[in-house]
């Protein structure tokens, strides 16, 4: 069984949800680190969990050969980070409105919507080697 | 994330502990949730005061155990929502779905009303 690898400010997971706390644990010791207050450690928090399940789900099809790739870093205004799969990429502009009546009692489909919501900027580049999602939040 | 329940005048109380954001540990509170359907329990509170924040996982969990129910004449209700989930509950648009309590005692008062 594959575990997770860290190296500086990266860890990497095999696709299973099993290992969603460990990098929660990751990121969340980092932002500590960084003097980030809790409120905004809790959004990215939510945020990188988001994304991790949708690249463990949808990007690397549960493959627990296929690992997802966190990274994080931080200057003086801003904590920036990415979720990379080694899945076949997506479109996003063909996500369901989750606030659309019709959509608003589904189970599922309000990830990325939520991580635009938290988050200052998002950038997604989906490829036919994976998906990299780069989110940053601003520090006031 | 743990999980805590019990049974007060015939009303579900669940109390989940931490974070939920998927996995086993999300999993645990949906089956939860259903096991006590299953059992025709009808009325559920959810205690959300120590769950640190949710992802949109637990946002589904809810939505599962609140559709169930209703379509079983039943209701799930939401006691201590914190900041942090108010505030996803409000960006979702689920703030106008789900109905949320300053406390557990006011929630069970509710399935009275």
């Amino acid at each position: 069984m594959q575990k997770p690898m860290i190296t500086g400010n990266r860890i990497s997971i095999p696709s299973t949800q099993e290992y969603l706390p460990d990098v929660d644990i990751f990121i969340e010791g980092i932002l500590r680190g960084y003097g980030i207050n809790e409120s905004i450690i809790a959004d990215i928090a939510i945020s990188v969990s988001e994304l991790v399940n949708n690249a463990i789900d949808h990007g690397n099809q549960k493959n627990e050969e296929k690992r997802v790739i966190v990274t994080i870093e931080k200057n003086s205004e801003a904590v920036s980070l990415t979720v990379t799969d080694e899945g076949t990429g997506f479109n996003p502009d063909e996500l369901d409105d989750p606030l659309a009546e019709e959509n608003l009692l589904k189970e599922v489909g309000r990830g990325i919507f939520i991580v635009r919501s938290l988050m200052d900027k998002v950038d997604i580049a989906p490829s036919k080697k994976g998906t990299k999602i780069t989110f940053t939040r601003a520090l006031k | 994330m743990r999980l805590s329940d019990r049974v007060e005048n015939g009303i579900v109380i669940m109390e989940p502990k931490g974070k939920i954001m998927g996995g086993p540990d999300a999993t645990l509170l949906h089956d939860k949730l259903h096991e006590y359907l299953e059992n025709d329990q009808r009325q559920i509170v959810i205690d959300l005061a120590k769950v640190e924040w949710m992802n949109s996982t637990g946002l589904g969990i809810l939505i599962s155990g609140y559709t169930s129910l209703k379509n079983h004449n039943g209701a799930l209700k939401l006691a201590n929502v914190t900041d942090k989930i108010q505030s996803l509950l409000t960006i979702t648009k689920l703030i106008t779905v789900f109905d949320t309590y300053d406390s557990v005692e006011d929630a069970i008062a509710s399935f009275s009303n």
